[in-house]
């Protein structure tokens, strides 16, 4: 590397931290600025899907095996904590130390469901999911220990509008910020190239050398147990789970919506995707309240986004930036000896899907 | 109770039927397009709307008005494939055809929202309440008439896949698109009709669809699910294996059902789950054809 | 080496627009959310010695319960109307904020919240159904509102750990276990001969439609009339030929069925009818209660001699009821048979509401809890509300209605003792078509 080059990476880098210590500090003040709970609410709900749509796309998005039964895990998540609750007698504050067996579930389910639904491909593997997770909804309303059409409902915590938000909050953002830097961390990591790799040409994958099913399953498993804690943290924030609410079969296809917005396979798009839509949609109800026209405008948004941003905004906007900075000019001026065997910067490895 | 079983497998083999009718588009659809349409569950609730208008408005039987409803539907159809999937390409396009048909699935139901109301309708006609007795069974007419016209239809759909060049094309598009193209096969006509085919078969369903159950434009999810299953279960792209897979799968729910009504449903995704996991392409499905 | 790749200083770019997306989004929607309000805190065309009191509620206008919510919109907005005619509430004009929850819980727990955080609604009225009443309570005790509801009556919301501790759920209409209760008195009241020998029990898999039924059936078979089905089905169209098949097949004298809506008892009936079998008794716990929607789905002839319970009917010889009905035919048009019970048990949540204020002289919210407990008891257009500790509404009359002569007309049966009862059509007179 020569001198400036050197010089712009650790500008670079140093940039990177600035603004996540910003970030970081933002985010914590945010409901010391914004003190109102309905602002509150907004945001919890917001950092709830921003958990779960990293979490998503961080199998779905990396390995390329679109999965439609995420909700699996969030509403086994959430019956864990009610059922445990329940049964436990546990009331108060103690409700929060079953968060870890949300997790726990959503991981152990994860298994056998992997084991089943990863040896298909695609089409097949996404119906899979969706059966699968019809399975889990009627088992949520025939079993009697899950309560039946009746649900669970959590123990009442009564703690003020504000101080309940924001303790939620708080929650929500650790979450969030646990689902994020587990993303970044499979992404650097050779599993995130396995995983890639997997993506682009399974069979040539495991040519090479890739173990895809543990591959597969390992990520699948992770997704999960975030998931599932974060369900738990759902149920509690809402304080009921029911059959349609806790398995809804809409909530999977919003995941692929937001992480599609975004950017599918990027660690920002599941953040900006999430960002934009869950409280985009809750206000969006609210202020329409003819919702037949809501419905039909929603549906145009959604065809909008995918013809017109197809890649998803993080890397569209990755694109313009590159090209506003670098003017037309390449990025790398082309060394004349030997043809930079590279293909496009933007990491894919080939291969047609 | 043998009588019950009696019961519970004519009934399931006759409302079979309905569903095949209902899942063959789909079928179709995905066999040509490679792209899972869940905007198949609205399609058959707004065919049923069109038998409905047709039936109310202008007093048109229902049988007579599909010679109406399934030409309209086929315009539909090709409309929605050249306006919105046509375009769609690259890596991300399941879960771009995911997103796109869902956005039509809301559109359509948004306006049938507007024009009808959320009051549930159903279609009328004399032989939608009455039935035969045959063997100690009633055995409605609807059903009977439902089940006749699928297999007609469905064998007209074989006709046209076996007999003609446009079947032809359409076959070997199914096969392999670049090999396709290279003999000289227009891709995206082909692709543009048989999506009109699909959406038109599925206004037959649609209609039998709201003459045996009541229904409002909410009732599509409901559908979705089970149409998916079957054809996955019968084999992506396999108008036969559509059939079966609907015949069997509403014979065996409706065999649970005598037992117990709610683990039925469950019954239907399970044994999904389980065929799959022996044999991943289903009854009569093919190897995964690879993406153009 | 290769430069630094994009990835990362795309990344920049996508973290600091994540933190001012954030920002600004939460910040328009609060912003615009309170608003959007009409002005409900700042007194606009009312003489300014007085502010208008506004009232806050979440309905399904769109979603798996539209109908009803919509039918609950018509009925919250006819009382509101109604009040300012006459002077509004103790000389107060009453202004109606409902926003639209698409039958989700987690829109409703968010409707609720800003109704109450940002728009600072004086009182608030219960969404639609028991499911979403239960969520929309945890937040009405949290912000210490009392919520006045109609259409939340399962056990569950009156068991529900919130209410429990807060005791702030008001359910002005009648509890949903005892709906049956009458036709089961009336069961009995027949000689033995004419009791029915056989009863189904077929039940949609729903905490609205299964607690009446399933206290039916304890009760007759303590009577003696034998089960010859008990099942819940899942409450989805696919599952109603199957199970309606089933009884038909037993043959059973009679049914009561759990439903929840009108295409649940069109479907067992076109069934029935499909099979030749006509039950001697059929007794729905919803559907046929839903007027014109009931009797258009399954043709007015085959209504006639259908069952169903209710608190209250078009033709209710109470004068404000009377009243409401031919408001609500003036503006909206059809028939009185037409109106939907939904309406009336809206307009009685306006009527419990306006009682509590003018009884408690304000907008308090814990004084009005504690108006609504102290047993006192008011009257609505359903009959009159007293509400024990729960919040049920233990005053409630529990009717049956029929309809008759070819379906034109629904007509309350029983209790056969109750002023207003016609002689009930027994056995229900075949399928016609």
């Amino acid at each position: 590397m020569t001198g400036p080059m050197l010089g712009s990476v650790s500008r670079q880098r140093a940039a990177a931290g600035l603004a996540l210590v910003l970030l970081a500090v933002a985010a914590v003040l945010f409901p010391v600025v914004f003190s109102s709970p309905v602002v509150t609410n907004y945001a919890i709900y917001a950092l709830i899907f921003i958990a779960v749509v990293t979490a998503w796309n961080m199998f779905s998005g990396f390995s390329g095996y679109i999965s439609l039964g995420q909700a699996v895990f969030f509403g086994s998540g959430a019956y864990a904590v009610g059922i445990a609750a329940r049964d436990w007698h546990i009331n108060g504050v103690g409700v929060f130390a079953l968060l870890p067996l949300a997790a726990a579930v959503g991981a152990v389910i994860a298994v056998p469901f992997g084991l089943v639904a990863l040896r298909v491909r695609r089409h097949t593997f996404i119906v899979i999911t969706i059966a699968v997770f019809f399975i889990f909804q009627l088992m949520a309303y025939n079993f009697s220990f899950t309560g039946g059409s009746v649900g669970v409902s959590a123990p009442f915590l009564p703690w003020s509008p504000t101080t309940f938000n924001d303790r939620f909050y708080y929650l929500t953002l650790g979450c969030a910020v646990v689902a994020v830097v587990l993303a970044v961390l499979v992404k650097r990591a050779r599993f995130g190239l396995q995983l890639r790799a997997i993506r682009d040409d399974e069979d040539r994958a495991r040519g090479l050398g890739v173990r895809t099913m543990r591959v597969k399953l390992a990520a699948f498993v992770l997704s999960a147990t975030i998931t599932g804690l974060v369900g738990g943290v759902w149920f509690l924030y809402l304080s009921q789970v029911l059959p349609p609410s806790g398995f809804d079969p809409l909530f999977d296809l919003s995941l692929v919506l937001m992480a599609f917005l975004g950017g599918l396979g990027t660690i920002s798009g599941p953040i900006i995707g999430a960002l934009l839509i869950e409280p985009g949609q809750l206000y969006l109800t609210i202020r329409f309240t003819n919702g037949y026209l809501s419905e039909i405008l929603l549906g145009a948004l959604f065809l909008a986004i995918v013809i017109f941003v197809p890649r998803g905004i993080v890397p569209t906007a990755g694109e313009w930036l590159r090209r506003l900075r670098t003017r037309g000019r390449p990025a790398v001026p082309p060394v004349p000896a030997a043809a930079d065997p590279d293909p496009a910067s933007s990491g894919r490895i080939g291969g047609t899907r | 109770m043998a009588r019950q079983i009696y019961q519970a497998i004519v009934d399931g083999i006759l409302v079979g039927g309905v569903y095949a009718l209902m899942a063959v588009g789909l079928t179709l659809i995905f066999g040509v397009l490679d792209i899972i349409n869940i905007a198949q569950g609205v399609l058959v609730i707004l065919g049923a709307y069109l038998s409905y208008s047709l039936e109310t408005r202008l007093h048109i039987d229902l049988f007579a008005g599909l010679l109406i409803t399934v030409p309209v539907m086929f315009v539909i159809g090709v409309f929605i494939q050249w306006a919105f999937i046509r375009r769609l390409r690259g890596r991300e396009r399941t879960s771009m055809t995911l997103l796109v048909t869902y956005a039509v699935a809301l559109i359509i139901e948004g306006i049938l929202y507007e024009i009808y109301g959320p009051d549930p309708k159903q279609l009328t006609a004399s032989y939608v309440q009455s039935s035969v007795h045959v063997f100690g069974f009633y055995l409605s007419y609807i059903y009977l008439y439902g089940f006749a016209l699928a297999v007609v239809l469905i064998a007209a759909i074989y006709a046209l896949l076996y007999r003609t060049t446009f079947g032809r094309s359409v076959r070997a598009t199914m096969q392999d698109h670049t090999a396709a193209r290279l003999i000289g096969i227009e891709v995206n006509r082909v692709a543009a009709l048989t999506f009109g085919v699909g959406v038109g078969v599925t206004a037959a369903g649609g209609m039998l669809f709201g003459a045996t159950n009541a229904f409002n434009p909410n009732s599509g999810y409901d559908l979705i699910s089970r149409l998916l299953a079957i054809i996955i279960l019968g084999g992506l792209g396999s108008i036969g294996g559509a059939l079966a897979a609907s015949v069997f799968m509403l014979t065996l729910e409706s065999l649970v059902d005598i037992w117990s009504p709610e683990w039925a449903i469950v019954v239907f995704y399970a044994v999904l789950v389980l065929v799959l996991v022996i044999r991943p392409t289903g009854f009569f499905g093919r190897p995964p054809v690879r993406a153009q | 080496m290769r430069p630094h790749s994009p990835w990362l200083s795309r990344n920049n770019l996508a973290l600091s627009a994540a933190a001012v997306l954030s920002a600004c989004l939460v910040a328009a929607c609060s912003s615009s959310s309170s608003s959007s309000t009409t002005g409900s805190t700042k007194a606009t065309s009312s003489p300014t010695s007085t502010k208008p009191i506004t009232i806050g509620a979440s309905l399904s206008l769109t979603g798996d319960f539209s109908d009803d919510g919509q039918a609950f919109e018509r009925g919250y907005q006819l009382w509101a109307s109604d009040v300012n005619s006459s002077g509004g509430l103790l000389g107060r004009q009453v202004q109606l904020k409902i926003l639209n929850d698409n039958s989700s819980p987690t829109q409703v727990q968010t409707n609720y919240q800003t109704l109450f955080a940002s728009d600072k609604v004086d009182l608030a009225f219960g969404p639609f159904s028991s499911l979403l009443t239960t969520p929309s309570a945890s937040v009405a005790a949290r912000y210490g509102y009392a919520l006045v509801e109609g259409a939340g009556g399962a056990p569950t919301v009156f068991a529900s750990p919130a209410n429990q501790t807060a005791h702030n759920v008001f359910d002005v209409s009648l509890p949903i276990e005892d709906e049956m209760i009458p036709f089961v008195n009336w069961v009995a009241s027949l000689p033995p001969g004419q009791r029915p020998k056989t009863a189904a029990y077929p039940m949609a898999d729903d905490p609205f439609a299964d607690p009446p039924v399933q206290l039916a059936q304890q009760r007759l078979q303590a009577l003696g009339v034998k089960t010859v089905y008990s099942k819940i089905f899942p409450a989805e169209n696919a599952s109603y030929k199957p199970a309606a098949d089933q009884v038909a097949a037993t043959g059973a004298q009679a049914v009561l069925l759990g439903s929840t809506d009108v295409p649940t008892v069109s479907a067992f009936m076109q069934a029935f009818e499909q099979q030749h079998y006509n039950p001697k008794m059929f007794i729905c716990a919803a559907g046929p209660d839903q007027g014109a929607a009931f009797t258009s789905a399954v043709g007015k002839g085959n209504a006639t001699g259908m069952m169903v319970p209710n608190g209250w009917y078009p033709g209710y010889p109470n004068p404000e009821s009377q009243k409401m009905v031919s408001e609500y035919v003036a503006k909206y048009g059809g028939s009185p048979s037409d109106v939907n019970a939904d309406v009336a048990e809206a307009y009685s949540v306006g009527q419990v509401m306006a009682q509590a204020v003018t009884g408690t002289k304000g907008t308090d919210n814990a004084k009005i809890i504690s108006y609504l407990h102290s047993g006192v008891t008011l009257s609505t257009v359903q009959g009159p509300v007293r509400f024990d500790n729960s919040g049920r509404n233990s005053s409630a009359a529990a009717f049956t209605f029929q309809w008759q002569q070819s379906g034109t007309a629904y007509k309350q049966v029983l209790p056969v003792s109750a002023a207003g009862s016609v002689s009930i059509i027994n056995p229900k007179p075949n399928w016609t078509s």
